[in-house]
């Protein structure tokens, strides 16, 4: 990227949906990066959504959000389910993707060791597994603003929407198509993660594990992540 | 009215500390506490019960499909009717039923209902259940955002494919198949009777009234809790424009029989304590999976006081014998008594099939049997011609 190219990423949110721009995010938008996050049906808490039939369609839902952003090409950063579609962003159509991050993405399982099942726990104790530090207010308040009758009602449908691309393990075949992501990449991990454990860092080559981190490290960890996403980021000048 | 005898074939050695010990019966109960002889010999009685219960009298016997389960031992209940079939003559094979999102293709559902057709010469039932979200999404793992649309899909299919006179092509969101030609075609002609299992989704009211399917409220807490999913079902029903008949609606009801009330209330309780404390020791995460309930029906459980009182008392298991028979649980008492319960409850409901649930928990067979003879001798008469001025398009042709 030149200097003069606008300083901006796009960023894709993880399991628990759209709620607010995480603390590391807003500590890298202030040092001036623009932070754009698109707009996906379903964890937009919109009445009416409807699951896809297959992954092929989820990426295409999400394609069609990133593209209708027109920020691309730009780096890429992904959380969670974000971080396996950002890695099928840059796999499949690299021409869109300069610079990947990912934070603890989904994509590959590990049978041995699935980490804790999100999905087979009640609804309302799953928010507490996403967390090492305490559920953000963000997160425990979701969708507050559409009043007392509709706020469960859309928190469902973006759990809805992220069951239907995670399930049953969150693995969707990306190991096959690793090998094609060819941009410098970033990928960190909590060293607490209980619903993708940081043994999972291994098949994505590696990654630079955040300690006292859960599944959401952003959140959990702003700093560590926002220095280390800053660090990254800007590289692209050097 | 048409009495069936519905077989959850529970496995009966479930310890006492149970509950204690694990935490659920359901998807993730510890293989360790199934002893393949009991196991097999519980499978033996069991056939012998539902066979026992055509001798005694009842129209149908009925089978399910449950998986990683302890208190449903049938993953497939083809099997079970496949040796009812041959073993017996009048009663209706009633399979509620095949979860048609589990079988790929759901074609396969189409050739074994029209094997078992065949094999009861025209007494089978089709039920076509969407399964449970312990079922479907946590033991088969199916997706819960497209269980249902697949289900339908399915369905679609395997009447399509039973009623097809030529071979087709079926080009579906999830099926595609170039030569749809099930071998063989099923004995009842168009179709056997379909029937709906349901547990109280709006979206199945509509689809039994929009395609004249016969709705199955199944429930283990009995007629005064199923009341609410009842009435929806019904409202639904006019709004189709289609009739009353009661013979739309089949309910399972928990019965015991003895030859008087204080001899019920004596000889029934260790069996429903069984179940209803330990068979249905499920564990809660289990119970929802994000994209199994409908946004429809999601907004209507969060405006159903009934049902969220109905699912704390599932969550609680600690219910206490005299909870069970007042809340109508379980049906007991003096023949004369449980038919008057019973035949309120039909009334009320217009509950034109009334699937008898007469073996429950730990039930040993000496006492299933009795409470299956005195049903049918004593309540199951006085009880059997109501709705008689209604037609039953819905049962088998073949079946009494």
């Amino acid at each position: 990227m030149s200097n003069s190219a606008p300083r901006r990423l796009i960023y894709l949110f993880g399991i628990a949906g759209d709620v607010e721009l995480s603390p590391a995010m807003r500590a890298v938008e202030s040092t001036g990066w623009e932070i754009i996050v698109p707009s996906v049906p379903g964890f937009d808490g919109v009445a009416g959504f409807q699951p896809r039939d297959e992954y092929l369609d989820w990426l295409t839902t999400f394609w069609d959000s990133i593209d209708a952003t027109g920020a691309t090409p730009c780096p890429v950063v992904g959380a969670s389910l974000g971080g396996m579609i950002a890695a099928e962003l840059a796999a499949l159509r690299p021409e869109v993707v300069t610079r990947l991050a990912l934070l603890a993405p989904f994509g590959i399982a590990d049978a041995a060791n699935p980490g804790f099942n999100l999905y087979g726990t009640p609804a309302g104790e799953r928010m507490a597994h996403l967390f090492a530090k305490g559920v953000p207010d963000a997160f425990a308040t979701r969708f507050a603003d559409r009043g007392p009758e509709e706020a469960p009602v859309a928190a469902y449908l973006s759990d809805v929407a992220a069951a239907n691309i995670l399930w049953p393990l969150g693995d969707r075949g990306t190991a096959k198509r690793l090998h094609r992501v060819c941009q410098p990449r970033l990928t960190l991990w909590g060293d607490l993660d209980e619903i993708n454990p940081v043994t999972n860092a291994a098949s994505w080559g590696g990654a630079q594990v955040i300690p006292g981190a859960g599944h959401l490290l952003e959140w959990d960890a702003p700093e560590q992540v926002s220095a280390a996403l800053l660090d990254f980021l800007s590289s692209l000048a050097r | 009215m048409k009495m069936m005898w519905f077989h959850l074939m529970p496995y009966p050695g479930l310890p006492d500390d149970f509950n204690t010990k694990h935490r659920s019966v359901w998807v993730d109960i510890d293989p360790a506490l199934f002893d393949r002889d009991v196991m097999a010999s519980t499978y033996d009685t069991y056939i012998d019960q539902l066979v026992y219960a055509e001798d005694c009298g009842f129209d149908g016997i009925c089978v399910n499909e449950h998986h990683n389960n302890g208190y449903g031992l049938m993953p497939s209940p083809n099997l079970i009717a496949a040796i009812l079939a041959n073993r017996t003559s009048q009663a209706a094979i009633t399979v509620l039923g095949n979860s048609v999102a589990l079988y790929n293709p759901p074609l396969r559902v189409a050739e074994e209902f029209a094997m078992l057709d065949l094999f009861s010469r025209g007494r089978l039932i089709a039920g076509f259940p969407v399964g449970t979200a312990m079922d479907t999404t946590h033991s088969y793992s199916m997706n819960p955002g497209t269980l249902r649309p697949r289900y339908y899909e399915g369905i679609d299919l395997i009447m399509k494919a039973w009623q097809a006179t030529e071979p087709f092509a079926y080009n579906g969101r999830f099926n595609q198949q170039r030569h749809v030609n099930p071998v063989p075609r099923p004995w009842q002609q168009p179709h056997p009777p379909v029937w709906i299992p349901g547990g109280g989704s709006v979206e199945t009211w509509d689809f039994c009234a929009q395609n004249d399917f016969v709705y199955g409220a199944l429930t283990y807490y009995g007629y005064k809790m199923v009341r609410e999913t009842v009435g929806g079902y019904w409202a639904r029903v006019e709004a189709h424009g289609r009739d009353d008949n009661p013979h739309r609606l089949a309910v399972t009801q928990f019965i015991g029989v003895a030859d008087n009330d204080a001899e019920a209330y004596k000889l029934y309780r260790e069996p429903a304590e069984y179940f209803f404390n330990r068979s249905l020791h499920v564990y809660p995460g289990f119970t929802d999976a994000p994209g199994y309930i409908t946004e429809a029906s999601v907004r209507a459980r969060y405006k159903s006081q009934v049902r969220q009182v109905a699912r704390a008392k599932q969550a609680k298991h600690d219910l206490t014998w005299d909870e069970m028979v007042e809340n109508g649980y379980v049906v007991i008492g003096g023949p004369d008594t449980v038919r008057e319960q019973l035949e309120e409850a039909a009334r009320e409901l217009r509950i034109g099939h009334l699937c008898a649930m007469l073996q429950f928990g730990n039930m040993s067979d000496e006492l299933t049997r009795y409470n299956t003879n005195l049903f049918g001798e004593k309540v199951a008469p006085g009880l059997r011609n109501m709705f008689a001025e209604y037609p039953d398009p819905w049962w088998p042709q073949n079946a009494r």
